[in-house]
């Protein structure tokens, strides 16, 4: 593929979102070993069916990342619009359900 | 090249693709880390709330405080990861229309939000042994 010669370059700015996206998979997944490992305490089952339910989340999302980013790498030399929120409101209803099973956590364990 | 699966017309929300122009696409990348942002601050708010709770479960003192606590962060992280959906969305339509960027209305309040609750948890600290 060859390098542009504008003022930026798309391969930057699609690899500096996939990085951020990478990030807060990161993010998501760490937390939800935390909690994982807390909730075993109380019930090793509960655990179990969170984990089952919450882990294969995570390479669910990386995978979808990635396709994001050949999508927003092949848009961008095409000078195609770029890829829709789907993927975003997604992850936003995600991480309002990791938040609430945290207040389950906090308010009945 | 290969076809792409994802129609450019069939994006959604719909009808935020309706409106305006597509922008430079450097800011929607932008909009879309920001958001990244947003969201991970969320997730940390809520790792911080779950690992205050988990400070209760390992001593064998309890508290009240360390409990409403951890609620107030976390109910922080719900807050902030349910407005960030929306606030891409608004982000991305007033690029559409190249009008002016929404004001962070979110962000001052949780600064100062947790200014104060940094200052509370010190003051327990020191006087309760939090």
């Amino acid at each position: 593929m060859e390098r542009p010669t504008g003022p930026w370059d798309p391969g930057l700015q699609v690899e500096r979102t996939t990085l951020a996206w990478l990030r807060t998979t990161l993010a998501f997944v760490a937390g939800m070993l935390v909690l994982l490992r807390l909730i075993g305490h109380e019930s090793t089952i509960a655990a179990a069916a969170c984990g089952v339910l919450t882990l294969p989340l995570g390479i669910t999302i990386s995978w979808l990342v990635w396709r994001r980013h050949l999508r927003n790498e092949r848009r961008l030399h095409a000078e195609t619009p770029l890829p829709g929120g789907a993927l975003p409101a997604a992850v936003a209803a995600l991480s309002v359900l990791a938040g609430c099973s945290g207040l389950i956590y906090v308010l009945f364990a | 090249m290969a076809t792409d699966p994802e129609d450019c017309d069939s994006r959604w929300p719909r009808r935020l693709y309706r409106d305006g122009s597509e922008p430079d696409p450097r800011f929607t990348l932008a909009n879309e880390r920001t958001f990244l942002a947003w969201i991970r601050t969320a997730l940390a708010l809520m790792a911080g709330g779950v690992g205050i709770e988990a400070l209760n479960a390992v001593t064998d003192r309890p508290s009240p405080f360390r409990t409403a606590l951890a609620i107030l962060l976390l109910l922080a992280g719900v807050l902030s990861s349910a407005t960030a959906f929306t606030r891409w969305m608004v982000t991305e339509r007033a690029l559409r229309r190249g009008r002016p960027l929404p004001a962070p209305r979110l962000a001052p309040v949780l600064g100062y939000g947790l200014g104060a609750v940094g200052v509370a948890a010190c003051v327990l600290l020191f006087v309760t042994g939090l």
